[in-house]
């Protein structure tokens, strides 16, 4: 807009705001109970669709695959084999001073896999990390001191 | 597809890291006039606008289309696949057509990410929140979880992504939509530091604004107007658990199965039995170079085995079929736009109308959009000919 | 050319509140699955799905990557409209009219227990002009009352009663919420019972190319201006235009429509879409709303509300009243011809109408 009652100079507003509201999120029987689970035995559960037979881990209320209800909750092992992952590098708000590490591992008897931090790998040398973990490299499952019912109760450390 | 129809005009604004003076109404005029123009024709042919917005957290503003794209007096709504908005858009638009509702469609994609002074927690809170979210998720490392598992089972190395977003740098010199290009070296990239290994900062796209806008016409509408006929448009949804993806029957998490499956039955509408050899052009957004090998062999460009060695010969240029001659999602990456732009810019090649990134002899390009968790995926071709 | 005639074959809807035995995709899962045993339909048969969902509503930034699969999206085309559940309706019926899908999911869902839809109402407004006010999404229906008011002046008695047969319809209504949910700050004039009543509600229907008992007569969209102090919030006209392009469609009047569905965040907009529609003569909106035994049997806003499920919600009535399946709320003589209006944020910028006719 070319207009001759206009200043060329005129200063550029920028209008401040946020974007915070409060939710409840409620998890539901199933995740509940997988939580319960985690903080109460200490254990992972699955549920298992009864008609492609997979063993979805965390468990789930139904099948994304076959639409269909799970029938069953089964535990898996608390080993498992780190299929991907990324180690975070770089800051950025609201996420955990890098560098950290993410993962998705299926546990042993699981037909899925989980995300989750994997924790104790050396991180002082990013690219030496990286290419360690391209391995598929076993891993355990480590249980925090003081579990809340929430995914972050645990964590991955390779064996 | 029922109906004949065919892209008869696209606008687009500059792209750039945040257009400041300029409201988002008025981004949107400039590439919605541009793309009338280009198609000549009036608003009032127009039945039909559909926006493409992706999540409203990062304009900041709800229902920031209502304002800015919904014209009075013409049916209007909004799609919203996140980053293949732009894409889900345009077929909604064909749907419309293919119909018999109206004989135009006016689809219009608008960015204002700069609005988000803090964009990750923004991708951070796409994720589910009972299981996932906590894990401090992004979408970038989504892209990185993916290009770990292409280094384990295709061999692709930090090298090669380096000197393919080098590539890709070199040609957003050429693309005028771009407002500062970045040139850098495979070098560059590799020095530019690890945001989320394997993925260096210099080959993720840049925080983008701007609007795109194309019409779509019905073949009794096209006349004599330039065209780039859609003799194939697909699309495709997939479960969000990415832990389930890993390694299914269908195929691997990088193998993206839904952009196979979508790409292959739009290569059936358009009579396309060999896309290595018949196609000329693709544009596959991908807004880091990683997850741009990704797409070669779900577009059935090369072999699944062969994507390092394909990659090697688009950055020695020894490829038969131009890929992203537009530069992609690398050099420019309007989340809310960015699909719909891979499709504008098949359109302005087949139509001769790229100006200076103008490839020779494009008669047969395909545009390819990824949304969510790499989980939406939409696959159109477009040619010259309408059949 | 003819498009393909598009057949409705079963509606499914849940209504509650704060029911922590389920997550939001629990629900919806659970309401699509009744949807396609109402329709003796299998997921496996299905090849469109298209959802309307809202980020902000569903507190999750991008709401269809993570809900789309609980309504059966796995390796289907699936499309999310970001607007009213009526245009995901619409849009289902054009690719089934394209020729593009047989078997289609419609599904709608708003959980206002989770989250604060008032709130986010908010961040709707003009951040440079209108934000500021501190406006909110009801607070449109308050000017468009008292718009009304300055117009016609005080309509007496008729208020009361549109709002006392709204609420007894709404009561009878087996699709309605029982329990307390949550009240919203109603600006002058709105009286709280005008009000919505926030729920958490998903809304799923099958639709395809087989024929069945109810079929979809005609569609119409139409969009008013921007701003809501630019538009004529008394008339609505968009709301107008939506029902005649629906009409148009279906080649007949308003008047071979048996039953109006209608929805408004507030009695004022259920009532003042009957001026706009030419059922009641201007100034009496509300005296007709409350003697009209053929507008919102189940009680409208009153009954559930949540953005963005409730044109869908108003289609599942309809299709109830046309195949004798509404229960308590069923009309004597059950409809030949019924007519569903949905409309968008912000004063119901965008209007949807839809007429469902029994085949």
């Amino acid at each position: 807009m070319k207009d001759v009652h206009m200043p060329n100079d005129v200063e550029l507003i920028t209008i401040p705001g946020n974007w915070n509201f409060d939710y409840r999120y409620f998890a539901g029987e199933t995740a509940s109970r997988f939580f319960a689970e985690l903080k109460n035995s200490r254990r992972i559960m699955g549920t298992r669709c009864g008609k492609c037979r997979r063993l979805l881990v965390p468990a789930r209320t139904f099948c994304e695959a076959c639409y269909v209800e799970t029938v069953s909750w089964e535990p898996v092992g608390e080993e498992g084999t780190l299929e991907v992952f990324t180690i975070v590098a770089a800051a950025f708000p609201g996420m955990p001073p890098p560098p950290f590490v993410i993962g998705y591992v299926t546990l042993d008897g699981a037909d899925t896999s989980i995300a989750n931090f994997i924790k104790g790998v050396d991180l002082s040398d990013i690219h030496a990390a990286g290419k360690s973990l391209l391995s598929r490299p076993r891993v355990r499952t480590v249980f925090s001191a003081e579990v809340q019912g929430r995914i972050t109760d645990f964590h991955f450390e390779l064996i | 597809m029922s109906r004949r129809a065919a892209v008869v005009g696209v606008g687009q604004t500059q792209y750039r890291r945040r257009h400041s003076g300029r409201n988002t109404a008025e981004l949107v005029r400039e590439a919605v006039t541009a793309a009338l123009t280009d198609a000549q024709m009036d608003l009032d042919a127009i039945g039909l606008v559909v926006g493409g917005v992706a999540p409203d957290a990062l304009a900041g503003i709800d229902h920031v289309d209502m304002g800015s794209i919904a014209r009075p007096g013409i049916p209007y709504f909004r799609v919203n696949t996140g980053g293949a908005t732009g894409s889900s858009a345009f077929l909604a638009g064909l749907t419309w057509i293919a119909a018999g509702r109206c004989d135009a469609v006016l689809v219009v994609a608008v960015e204002r990410m700069g609005h988000a002074v803090t964009a990750p927690k923004v991708f951070n809170s796409i994720f589910d929140p009972i299981y996932e979210r906590d894990i401090s998720l992004s979408t970038l490392s989504m892209v990185a979880l993916r290009a770990t598992m292409m280094i384990q089972k295709y061999g692709y190395t930090l090298e090669q992504w380096a000197h393919l977003a080098a590539r890709n740098s070199e040609l957003s010199l050429l693309n005028d939509t771009l407002e500062s290009p970045r040139r850098f070296s495979a070098g560059d990239v590799l020095s530019s530091g690890v945001i989320s290994w394997p993925i260096h900062k210099l080959e993720i796209g840049p925080v983008s604004e701007g609007a795109c806008a194309m019409v779509i016409a019905a073949e009794n509408r096209v006349g004599s107007r330039p065209a780039a006929w859609i003799r194939g448009a697909s699309g495709l949804s997939d479960t969000y658990e990415m832990g389930s993806r890993i390694s299914r029957a269908e195929g691997a998490l990088v193998d993206v199965v839904t952009l196979r499956r979508c790409a292959a039955q739009a290569y059936r509408d358009a009579g396309v039995v060999d896309p290595a050899k018949e196609v000329d052009m693709v544009e596959i957004h991908a807004a880091c170079a990683s997850s741009e090998s990704m797409g070669y062999a779900p577009l059935g460009i090369c072999a699944p085995a062969d994507g390092p060695r394909f990659l090697d010969s688009i950055v020695d240029g020894t490829a038969r079929i131009a890929v992203n001659p537009s530069a992609g999602a690398q050099a420019a990456n309007p989340v809310s736009a960015t699909a719909m732009i891979r499709i504008a810019e098949c359109a302005l090649q087949i139509r001769g109308r790229a100006g200076r990134r103008q490839v020779d002899g494009i008669r047969l390009a395909v545009a390819t959009g990824q949304g969510g968790a790499t989980q939406f995926s939409t696959a159109v071709v477009l040619g010259a000919e309408p059949s | 050319m003819n498009a393909r005639p598009v057949y409705l074959h079963g509606a499914a809807t849940s209504v509650g509140w704060g029911d922590s035995r389920r997550s939001l995709t629990d629900m919806i899962f659970a309401t699509v699955t009744d949807a396609l045993r109402q329709s003796d339909a299998h997921m496996d048969a299905v090849d469109s799905v298209v959802i309307a969902a809202h980020d902000l509503i569903d507190g999750r930034s991008l709401s269809s990557m993570v809900t789309a699969p609980a309504a059966g999206s796995y390796l289907k085309d699936e499309m999310r409209v970001d607007e009213d559940g009526l245009v995901a309706a619409s849009f289902a019926a054009a690719r089934i009219e394209a020729g593009e899908a047989r078997l289609s999911v419609v599904a709608a869902w708003g959980r206002a227990s989770e989250g604060a839809p008032d709130s986010v109402s908010r961040v709707g407004f003009d951040p440079a002009f209108e934000k500021p006010l501190g406006l909110q999404e009801l607070d449109i229906s308050a000017v468009r009352l008292s718009a009304w008011l300055a117009r016609y002046g005080d309509p007496g008695d008729s208020r009361a009663a549109a709002t006392a047969a709204r609420s007894m319809r709404a009561g009878r209504s087996p699709r309605a919420l029982r329990v307390p949910s949550r009240d919203s700050v109603l600006a002058y004039p709105l009286r709280q019972a005008e009000g919505p009543k926030w729920a958490d509600i998903v809304v799923a229907m099958i639709i395809g190319a087989a024929p069945s008992p109810v079929r979809v007569g005609g569609v119409g969209h139409a969009t008013d201006l921007p701003r809501p102090g630019e538009r004529d919030l008394v008339g609505m006209p968009a709301l107008r235009q939506s029902a005649e392009m629906a009409l148009r469609g279906s080649a007949r009047g308003i008047d071979s429509i048996d039953l109006f569905e209608i929805d408004g965040m507030t009695l004022v907009e259920e009532a003042l879409a009957l001026e706009s529609l030419g059922l009641a003569a201007p100034g009496h909106a509300f005296e007709h709303y409350a003697l009209a035994e053929n507008v919102n049997r189940a009680g409208g806003s009153a009954a559930a509300w949540c953005y963005p499920a409730m044109g869908l919600m108003r289609l599942a009535e309809c299709f109830h009243q046309l195949s004798g399946t509404a229960g308590a709320t069923q009309l004597d003589t059950a409809p030949r011809r019924a007519m569903a209006i949905g409309s968008s944020p912000l004063g119901a910028q965008t209007h949807t109408a839809v007429v469902l006719e029994r085949a």
